[in-house]
């Protein structure tokens, strides 16, 4: 039980890159790699990347008088529409939520990471459990906890004023803050497994070195474990970082007039609006923030492993 | 303002109702008998015209909310009188029996936009399982209603009045099964001939209501008559907006004393600019006024009247006014979609809603009131003397209706309240 | 050194933990709250738990939303694991490329997947939201969870084990039937498990696909978060908890979470 075979798959995976064993496949004996894969590409290709490939093609349409789609003359109208400055704040509330709710989620997730592999013991998997049971879940009841607790009358205010740290109700529902923090706690357990798996995978030998080298625990955790664990922080920011980016529940059930974010807008374009070309259009520049921000990522994911 | 929510006043109105509809149904058998007999063709129009007699005439001076039923409805009856008297019950000689109903029905509808026990009524009368869903504004209503052209899989929802052309037009609803809503006949003579849908071919006129905005005195001890208070600095980040794109934009347009449905591009403008203005002020634009009210998320909150009504259940002490600038009034109507798999028993669904005593309890609970003429008679009599809620005839001169966008003029309003939002 | 660390780390642990779990324990609390509206506390009881089984539409819901999962876990374990298999047996022409395929929807927003197969299925077949239409919509997003975890154990596999099979006179059907398939079992289990789990608690990808027919628990629980809340979702989330609670400590107990099996707690990972 002590060394969890998830270090491999969870860099391997998160980098596109493949841990074979070595000598490659004997392909002569077995059964055929084509008659595996296909189903699930061809599954996969109908309905996963067509449907990817409608949204690029109605973003360039445009929506008639009578609400259908035109694609007869394909064009940016769209792109340029949603690049107006009316919609940067949506785009800026994205990016900003995504961001402060990566860093929060690292910043909590690595030292308690670090506690269940160090000293976690034989009760390790126990406590990844415990650490797993909210994200198992489901995320709305989780998020609809933090609506009963931050409320102006609810149980974080009540305590508040029953101490006397405060005399009225703080706004706590419906700020920025109770968007980062639903958010923050909604993917925290996304950040907190691929960390514990790249510290666990950390031989120990490595760090009692160092330390015999390095004057303190300090320089050894800066110049040790935090490069060779890189990879696991990297995985973690990806997986805290796209959920957040696309995420419109959380600011639609914890936040306010000022908290709209991009995926909220297409949201509301596709549920009770017309325009789809439109929605497709910003859904499209989502996507295009998101796959970048994975790709930078990435690379820099295989650039530390190979220092490493 | 009391309200009749305490257990023993309901079993008491169940208990009645059930009586009723014990009642209408052996003298609805009784009548197939009559019928076969080509007697009850006969007699239909002499009932109808009794039953019409029976009801109180609806003042003349004013269309919508007539001082006259709250005149009539201040003699209260006793609860027993009313339901032998009710003139749903003698309407119902006009029915023609309808065929054996299906055994489901869905319902698309605001929440909390029916009486309490409606549903459960309705279910025990006939034997069918309702599905009530629910949608948190009108914009994905109308989305969801006409994404396949025939009402999105629903049998009946309650859409705006103005929508009804468009819905006509479109073929997203189907015209009624009249013979069999004989309490059709309940409504008030005003909305027997709306102009938006001549004779009610294929809607029935559900509640009518104003937009104001509802205010907590213990938070904020005002008196408050201006839309003016909803751009108050004083209540920053504790003021609501409907989630509502021309209800919002009615509001400024109240405000800056611009013509409310503006389709001028300048107007819009200026109304959007407004509202840029209140938005870093507001709260939330909320799905859930009442919730946020009564919690004290809101201090105060732009506001349908009969969600005022519910508000008080919980904080007696809300306050509502339609301002003196001047308000929207609107009223809806149920329908049937032209895709309705339940058509039969989405017609048992509207004849039982007219019923006097169901449409009463309806109001009751909801606090929106409706055109049924019978149905005054068992309505709340604070609800009708609430000037808010039935507006006196000069109160009534300052509301206007919202008129129903279509494809330009709708992108006029979504593209700018899109802005507004993100 | 050590053990001050210890200290400092274990404590931060302990306030981790009780963030995490503070939020459940105040959900469970007010489960038993008397008041309707559900703000503040008014007194206990359990009426919530007897009138959620009255509640029809939740019922139906609930239904509804194992009807999808089951398909999903169904179909998505069956692509996704000969998917999984067939990239850690072999490398063929295209390898590289499928793999990008099987990434993709895991790096793919949520809400950008739903809209896409929304506007897959109005525009291209003129469906408006079904049971089938989210069916397919869960296997789809499931499958690369699974293949990820199938491959995972499948690339650890000797595979001399199958050809000693192979000289021991088993067809190559035999050997992948009687030797492989039972030593990838538990990644299988853990992928379907996995599978389960995504769909039951699909909020955002159903609701952009569902129908009349298809309100899913999370759809049902969404509305009812808009509109003022009563403490019968907090008893129903109670349960759930309680559930998934009961059968991850006695999966625990049972030792299950050993080797490849540890993706069912360790979910994220498999991105």
């Amino acid at each position: 039980m002590a060394d969890l075979p998830l270090g491999e798959r969870t860099v391997a995976a998160g980098a596109a890159t493949d841990a074979r064993p070595p000598g490659g496949p004997r392909r002569r004996s077995r059964l055929g790699g084509a008659f595996f894969v296909l189903p699930g590409i061809v599954w996969l290709g109908a309905f996963f990347l067509v449907p990817l490939a409608a949204i690029l093609i109605v973003s360039l349409g445009t929506n008639d008088a009578t609400g259908h789609i035109d694609l007869s003359v394909l064009n940016l109208r769209n792109y340029v529409q949603a690049i107006r400055p009316e919609y940067v704040p949506a785009f800026a509330n994205s990016l900003r939520y995504a961001a402060l709710t990566t860093v929060l989620s690292i910043l909590i997730g690595y030292p308690i990471a670090y506690w269940i592999s160090r000293y976690g013991g034989r009760r390790k998997v126990l406590l990844l459990i415990l650490v797993m049971l909210p994200f198992w879940t489901s995320y709305l009841i989780r998020t609809y906890a933090w609506m009963i607790i931050l409320r102006d009358n609810g149980v974080l205010n009540s305590m508040l004023q029953a101490v006397g740290l405060t005399s009225e109700p703080i706004a706590l529902l419906n700020t920025d803050f109770s968007v980062v923090l639903g958010m923050t706690y909604g993917f925290l357990p996304f950040a907190i497994l691929p960390l514990y798996v790249s510290i666990d995978r950390l031989d120990e030998n490595l760090v009692q070195a160092a330390r015999d080298l390095y004057a303190s625990g300090r320089s050894a955790f800066l110049h040790v474990t935090l490069p060779l664990t890189m990879p696991g922080i990297i995985a973690a920011a990806l997986l805290t970082f796209i959920p957040a980016i696309g995420d419109y529940v959380t600011p639609d059930l914890l936040g306010g007039a000022q908290t709209t974010t991009i995926a909220k807008v297409v949201q509301v374009i596709f549920t009770s609006g017309r325009d789809w070309p439109y929605g497709s259009a910003l859904g499209f520049l989502l996507m295009v923030v998101t796959l970048g921000g994975t790709l930078l990522a990435l690379r820099s994911l295989r650039r530390e492993t190979f220092a490493a | 303002m009391t309200h009749e929510h305490d257990g023993s006043s309901i079993d008491l109105e169940r208990r009645l109702v059930q009586v009723m509809a014990e009642n209408r149904l052996t003298r609805r058998q009784l009548l197939e008998r009559m019928g076969a007999l080509g007697i009850a063709a006969a007699l239909a129009p002499i009932v109808a015209a009794c039953a019409q007699a029976g009801l109180t005439s609806p003042s003349p001076s004013s269309s919508a909310a007539g001082s006259g039923p709250t005149s009539s409805a201040t003699a209260v009856p006793s609860a027993s009188a009313a339901a032998s008297a009710s003139p749903s019950a003698a309407a119902s000689v006009a029915a023609a029996s309808p065929p054996t109903p299906e055994k489901d029905l869905i319902v698309y509808n605001w929440d909390s936009y029916i009486g309490e026990n409606t549903i459960a009524q309705f279910e025990d009368k006939y034997g069918i399982k309702v599905k009530y869903v629910r949608f948190t504004d009108a914009v994905t209503q109308m989305a969801s209603l006409r994404k396949d052209g025939k009402g999105g899989g629903y049998d009946v929802s309650y859409p705006a009045s103005t929508e009804i052309p468009g819905l006509v037009r479109d073929g997203v609803i189907q015209p009624l099964h009249r013979e069999w809503i004989p309490n059709i006949a309940n409504l008030g003579a005003d909305w027997q001939n709306p102009s938006y849908d001549p004779n009610n071919q294929n809607s029935v006129p559900n509640y009518w209501w104003t937009t104001g905005f509802t205010w907590d005195p213990a938070k904020i001890p005002a008196d408050l008559t201006s839309w003016d208070a909803l751009w108050d600095p004083a209540y920053s980040g504790k003021i609501g907006m409907l989630d509502d794109v021309q209800e919002c934009f009615a509001a400024a347009s109240f405000k800056l004393g611009l013509p409310i449905n503006s389709t001028d591009d300048a107007e819009l403008d200026q109304a959007l600019a407004l509202l840029e203005q209140q938005k870093p002020l507001l709260r939330k634009y909320t799905d859930d006024d009442i919730g946020d009210m009564t919690s004290g998320q809101l201090w105060i909150s732009h506001a349908w009247s009969g969600d005022w009504v519910q508000m008080t259940y919980d904080n007696p002490a809300i306050k509502y006014v339609i301002p003196s600038e001047g308000a929207i009034r609107g009223s809806d109507t149920m329908v049937i979609t032209s895709g309705a798999q339940h058509p039969i028993a989405a017609n048992l669904w509207i004849d039982f809603n007219l019923d006097a005593r169901i449409s009463a309890a309806n109001s009751n609970w909801t606090g929106y009131l409706g055109p049924n003429a019978a149905a005054m008679e068992t309505i709340n009599p604070a609800l009708l003397a609430d000037p808010n809620l039935n507006p006196s005839a000069e109160m009534y001169a300052k509301l206007t209706e919202l008129i129903q966008l279509e494809g330009a003029n709708l992108d006029k309003y979504t593209q700018r309240w899109n802005a507004l939002r993100a | 050194m050590r053990t001050g660390r210890n200290r400092w780390l274990t404590g931060f642990a302990a306030l981790t933990y009780a963030f995490l779990f503070a939020p459940i324990v105040i959900l469970i609390i007010f489960s038993f709250n008397v008041s309707r509206r559900n703000f503040v506390w008014l007194g206990f009881t359990t009426d919530w738990y007897p009138k959620l089984f009255a509640n029809q539409d939740l019922i139906d819901a609930l239904g509804i939303t194992l009807q999808v999962a089951v398909i999903a876990v169904i179909g998505s374990t069956i692509l996704g694991s000969l998917l999984g298999l067939g990239l850690a047996r072999l490398h063929f022409r295209g390898s590289g490329a499928t793999e990008t395929l099987l990434l993709l929807p895991m790096v793919t927003p949520e809400i950008i997947m739903g809209i896409s197969l929304l506007i897959f299925f109005s525009q291209l077949f003129a469906q408006n939201g079904s049971l089938a239409q989210i069916s397919i919509a869960h296997i789809t997003f499931c499958i690369s969870y699974v293949a990820v975890t199938v491959r995972a154990r499948a690339v650890n596999l000797d595979p001399r084990l199958e050809e000693a099979a192979r000289d021991l006179g088993a067809s190559a059907t035999g050997a992948f039937w009687h030797v492989t398939l039972p030593l990838i079992a538990p990644a299988v289990a853990a992928g379907a498990m996995l599978a389960f789990a995504l769909s039951f608690d699909d909020l955002v990808i159903t609701s952009f696909n569902a129908g009349v027919d298809s309100t899913t628990l999370p759809i049902f629980i969404y509305s009812s978060l808009k509109f003022g809340v009563t403490p019968q979702i907090n008893a129903i989330s109670t349960i759930i908890v309680a559930v998934v609670a009961v059968v991850l400590l006695i999966a625990w107990r049972l030792g299950a979470f050993g080797g490849a099996d540890t993706t069912v707690v360790a979910e994220p990972d498999a991105v």
